[in-house]
């Protein structure tokens, strides 16, 4: 009984000679973590931006909730719920917490030319802004200002923001870059905790994380589907291990 | 327990109200109009506040709006001193010199300015942002000085203030208390504009704009509509500052001005509001105390000002309030 959330059929993109994306197919469940592992230069960031409509692929399709998705713009792909989290950090650093998720919240309107009323007792705020710090663990930092918060706190307000506007896929693209062993472990359990609320696209450098979160992992390797499978199937996967996972296999 | 802002605040207040008694009572009637002064350079800084510390317009052309306002009132009292319409087709336009009127005039077609030089000048950021809106200001300054029929470079001279029904903006006294009381509105509006949903937006695009258009948010609509904001605030301010003088000039328009007031925001603390009242206070008393011993007071003014940013990096209203700037 499968569900899939995010189908990709034969997907292609060249930049030049350099087969980027080669014929790559998998699907991603509903209610899902799924995985996207690959050694450096595998192409994964070129699948992601393909998938977020920054890049046009050469050919193949994606389907995301039965619709064909393949040509709709960036801004389209937003709007029907796939939200993708950047690789470096965008939040406002100069405002509190508080007010970086006021304003993702407020974005949610048409419009915000309403000039008198404190931001805080907004309709469009009031209710919605504590449960969204708290599903990132930010509440106790509300009124802290932003640029004081440590670096895996100021992803999880980033992806807080972004889970404001409610989508159905999230694309995480190496959250974990950069970060302390402290941060990485709040991250995980909260990328945990978001299970069952959204579909996750994780992708990711690190292995611990990867086979602690992921439901199941799909293998990139210059840019083709080696293998998709549970964490357990793909640490057994005899390709992964000679292609991949190499020495720290036998770890 | 007050915070230590609400006391500075109230504390402020206090000695703004107390002000013209106790000027009157020590024989000093000339303090009423210096201070008068204050409280409008005070109006002027504390809009700019809202491009500067807010929405991070640095705006090089603010006193072209103040000179736009200052020039309605002086324009409109010139032709109902000479009895002479404004204009005639395609409709009547007398003069006037009734306060109802030439206010809100002088407000709306500064505002009307600023959404003409906003709409252009907000297409560009930066470096760019400052050059163009000090172009603006000073083609209205040129274009001034070559009105010959209002004076062009030596200015208009006000034969009367504007009258205001139950009000005599002759007298010292009530309209150092009607500009304390402008000053007071704005105030109050403004702080609640800046912790709106408006202001929150125009928070974030100031601090990164960029993001907050990846958030879906058009920010360059909001920022116009408080450059419109700013610009009639400073067209009031400008009208006042004609009844002060009882002159107008392009002078009032000059990029030299534009600095003062920029200069008045930095001095009193950016992103504040109340701080750029305290730094156009604090600048021009020193102007005017310095001025009485030397007529090189620029000479010891800039030092002051260099240590003054280098030193209170939260402005004077930072140091009174114990508080960083932004962190209300």
């Amino acid at each position: 009984m499968t569900d899939p959330l995010l189908q990709i059929v034969g997907l292609c993109k060249s930049f030049g000679a350099l087969r980027a994306t080669d014929d790559l197919s998998f699907d991603i469940e509903r209610g899902h973590i799924h995985a996207l592992i690959g050694p450096n230069g595998a192409g994964k960031t070129t699948v992601v931006n393909q998938l977020t409509g920054d890049l046009a692929p050469d050919a193949g399709a994606i389907r995301f909730k039965d619709r064909d998705i393949t040509r709709l713009k960036p801004h389209q792909r937003a709007r029907l719920g796939i939200a993708r989290s950047y690789q470096i950090t965008h939040i406002f650093e100069n405002l509190t917490v508080a007010e970086n998720m006021g304003l993702a919240l407020c974005a949610r309107a048409g419009h915000n030319f309403r000039f008198f009323r404190h931001w805080r007792r907004a309709s469009l705020v009031k209710n919605d802004l504590d449960a969204a710090l708290e599903r990132v663990d930010l509440l106790p930092r509300a009124d802290l200002t932003a640029c004081h918060l440590s670096h895996g706190e100021k992803r999880q307000l980033e992806v807080g923001m972004t889970l404001v506007g409610q989508p159905e896929l999230l694309i995480l693209d190496e959250p974990m870059a950069g970060m302390g062993p402290g941060g990485t472990v709040e991250l995980t359990r909260l990328i945990r905790r978001l299970k069952g609320q959204v579909t996750i696209l994780l992708v990711e450098h690190d292995m611990d994380v990867v086979f602690s979160l992921a439901d199941r992992v799909t293998v990139l390797v210059y840019g083709a589907n080696i293998a998709t499978g549970t964490p357990a199937e793909i640490r057994n996967n005899r390709d992964v291990r000679e292609a991949y996972l190499g020495d720290n296999g036998d770890a | 327990m007050p915070s230590r802002k609400h006391l500075t605040l109230g504390g402020g207040l206090f000695l703004l109200l107390l002000l013209p008694p106790a000027a009157t009572l020590a024989g000093e009637p000339y303090l009423i109009s210096l201070a008068s002064r204050m409280l409008i350079y005070g109006l002027a800084a504390a809009s700019l506040d809202l491009l500067l510390g807010y929405g991070a317009m640095i705006s090089l052309g603010h006193a072209a709006f103040v000179g736009v306002g200052a020039y309605v009132v002086g324009i409109c009292h010139f032709h109902n001193f000479e009895s002479q319409p404004l204009f005639a087709w395609p409709f009547l336009l007398p003069g006037s010199e009734n306060g109802l009127v030439v206010l809100p005039a002088a407000v709306l077609v500064a505002a009307l300015a600023a959404f003409v030089i906003g709409a252009l000048s907000l297409r560009t950021t930066g470096m760019h942002f400052i050059m163009i809106t000090l172009a603006f200001a000073q083609m209205l300054f040129y274009f001034f000085v070559s009105l010959e029929k209002y004076g062009g470079d030596d200015g208009l001279t006000m034969y009367a203030r504007t009258k205001l029904p139950g009000l005599d903006l002759g007298d010292k006294t009530q309209f150092y208390y009607l500009c304390l009381a402008a000053l007071v509105l704005f105030l109050f509006l403004a702080a609640r504009l800046v912790h709106s949903r408006f202001g929150l937006i125009i928070r974030g695009a100031g601090n990164n704009d960029r993001r907050i258009r990846g958030l879906g948010v058009a920010s360059s609509r909001y920022k116009l509509v408080t450059f419109v904001i700013a610009g009639g605030t400073a067209g009031l301010a400008g009208a006042l500052l004609a009844n002060q003088t009882e002159y107008v000039s392009p002078g009032l328009m000059h990029w030299t001005l534009s600095g003062e007031l920029m200069v008045m925001v930095l001095l009193g603390g950016l992103g504040t509001l109340y701080g750029p009242v305290l730094g156009a206070v604090v600048f021009l008393l020193l102007e005017e105390t310095l001025a009485m011993y030397t007529e090189h007071w620029m000479l010891y003014m800039g030092p002051f000002l260099v240590v003054s940013v280098i030193f209170f990096k939260n402005g004077l209203l930072g140091l009174l309030t114990g508080r960083k700037a932004r962190d209300d």
